[in-house]
């Protein structure tokens, strides 16, 4: 299973407990401080909730693949083994939520509404949110 | 709609196509937009409206250069690349129809053979470098990938269906003088051509060019006294999906939904044509996947039924519904959305050759960039 290594650019503050999260090993997602709803992407405003601010919660990390694609050739601006699996998961706590991830394929081919749960991937200075098959129940 | 208030399309002017180009993005684009009014008939003199991108050569650069003298609207072209040629045109109505300006020059460069290529436009995006590249989620064949795997998933995807559109458009750049892609290919040729991004393969994709093109927008009434037949402007629309262009391919709420919807029923309804008047199509393609979703968008099929509308050479050079009749963004050019245009307008005046499209009376174009879409009908005089 490749992996890609492509730190995070961090302009400012607001994505950082994303990261900081899964350094933690888990997954952590914003939702408005007045009625709960996610804000995937943060911004720094609230679009349902003008007052609002952006609050991070946990999440379980389980989720299902909403879409899904084997990258063969690399575009990222550094040198990247191909193939890998790319993914947009929807964590079970936030529908509509889509997480861009990896997906480890070692012990499966993906498929559209496969179950999946976090495999916090360490990289060189971040850890990637990759997700594996899981069964439920687990 | 009084013959006084219609508009027309009236001259079009484009660069020389091809990867690294020395002369610059200003360069390019004066040179297109001299051509358009050579190509006109019309006096540089005559040219009052400009309406270009920012970041692109601004207008009084452009007017100086082609000899304009009257620069009475200047206007700034905001909406996405892509979308943005399109989007233009209603602009200009609206300038022409205020007694702005009565002859506007709609113009677009691009040189996406520069370092970064057409990716950068994404890297430079913030929350993309922070949330999207460091899982791979990175250059747009991966974004119209996973697209089009979830489009597989809902509704089935026949590779062939894909492979017919590349085919088709080969064959009709094959007939267009200036065509980056001159030999033709067939389906074997699509179906071992490299994956790049599963389902989509190198030949899915648009190409890489540096180039510029432009068009010239004034009344029907003053097309008619012009050497060449007016394109008639029946139908213009833009409009944009609700999402931003940072979470298009991630969080959009209904996924395949690229538009252009709304703008392209209000076009049609300008136009007082149906779907079935239509007699060619430019359909923006940046990727084979993105006209599926567009012609099911634009109505000419349900959701997940466009395959069968491109299937087996139907759009290519003698099928029954020719779309990208200069071989499109996959095998003419890409300089997003404004060949489209330029295309449609030659058809119009019947001056494709080859690639004329036997009675071609209405054309149509259909673009996007981003959230945000347009649609045009052209006809010709009648």
């Amino acid at each position: 299973m490749n992996v890609p290594d492509f730190p995070p650019r961090l302009d400012t503050d607001l994505v950082k407990p994303f990261w900081t999260a899964l350094e933690q090993g888990t997954l952590r997602l914003p939702a408005c401080s007045v009625c709960g709803a996610w804000q995937w992407y943060p911004y720094e405003f609230v679009r349902c909730h003008p007052e609002a601010t952006l609050q991070w919660r946990e999440v379980r990390g389980r989720g299902t693949v909403f879409s899904f694609t084997r990258v063969t050739r690399n575009f990222l601006p550094v040198e990247t083994a191909v193939p890998y699996v790319c993914a947009l998961v929807e964590p079970d706590e936030a529908p509509g939520v889509r997480i861009a991830s990896v997906l480890d394929t070692d012990s499966g081919e993906p498929s559209i509404g496969m179950r999946v749960r976090l495999k916090p991937t360490p990289r060189s200075n971040y850890t990637a949110p990759v997700f594996e098959p899981a069964t439920d129940g687990e | 709609m009084q013959a006084s208030s219609r508009i027309a399309i009236v001259g079009v002017g484009e660069t020389e196509f091809r990867r690294r180009q020395e002369r610059s993005l200003d360069a390019l684009v004066v040179d297109a937009a001299r051509r358009a009014v050579a190509d006109s008939g019309l006096q540089p003199a005559d040219i009052d409206g400009f309406i270009a991108p920012a970041g692109q050569p601004p207008a009084d650069e452009i007017a100086l250069a082609i000899g304009a003298r009257h620069r009475s609207y200047t206007g700034i072209n905001a909406y996405t690349p892509g979308a943005g040629p399109v989007a233009a045109i209603v602009e200009a109505q609206l300038a022409i129809a205020a007694g702005l300006a009565r002859t506007v020059l709609i113009s677009y460069g691009t040189q996406t053979s520069k370092p970064g290529g057409p990716y950068a436009f994404h890297a430079a995006d913030p929350l993309k470098a922070a949330l999207e590249m460091p899982v791979g989620y990175y250059g747009q064949p991966v974004y119209f990938a996973m697209l089009a795997q979830r489009y597989q998933h809902l509704y089935g995807l026949d590779s062939r269906h894909l492979g017919s559109l590349a085919v088709s458009q080969r064959a009709w750049a094959a007939l267009t003088p200036g065509a980056q892609k001159q030999d033709l290919i067939t389906l074997d040729d699509y179906f071992t051509s490299p994956l790049v991004s599963e389902p989509l393969r190198t030949l899915d994709c648009c190409l890489i060019t540096d180039g510029a093109a432009a068009f010239i927008v004034t009344t029907l009434d003053r097309a008619r006294d012009l050497p060449k037949r007016p394109a008639v402007i029946a139908g213009v629309a833009a409009g944009s999906n609700p999402v931003t262009l940072t979470e298009m391919f991630t969080q959009s709420r209904d996924f395949l939904d690229i538009g252009p919807g709304a703008a392209a029923r209000r076009a049609f309804e300008q136009a007082g044509l149906g779907r079935d008047a239509v007699d060619f199509a430019e359909i923006y393609d940046c990727f084979t996947i993105s006209i599926l979703l567009q012609l099911e968008s634009l109505g000419f099929c349900a959701a997940g039924e466009a395959g069968a509308l491109v299937a087996d050479g139907r759009t290519g050079p003698g099928g029954k519904f020719p779309v990208n009749t200069h071989g499109g963004h996959l095998s003419h050019a890409y300089i997003p959305g404004i060949t489209h245009v330029v295309e449609a307008v030659r058809q119009i005046r019947g001056e494709r050759g080859k690639a004329q499209v036997a009675d071609a009376s209405v054309g149509l174009v259909s673009t996007f960039g981003g959230p945000d879409h347009a649609t045009l009908l052209l006809t010709v005089d009648r």
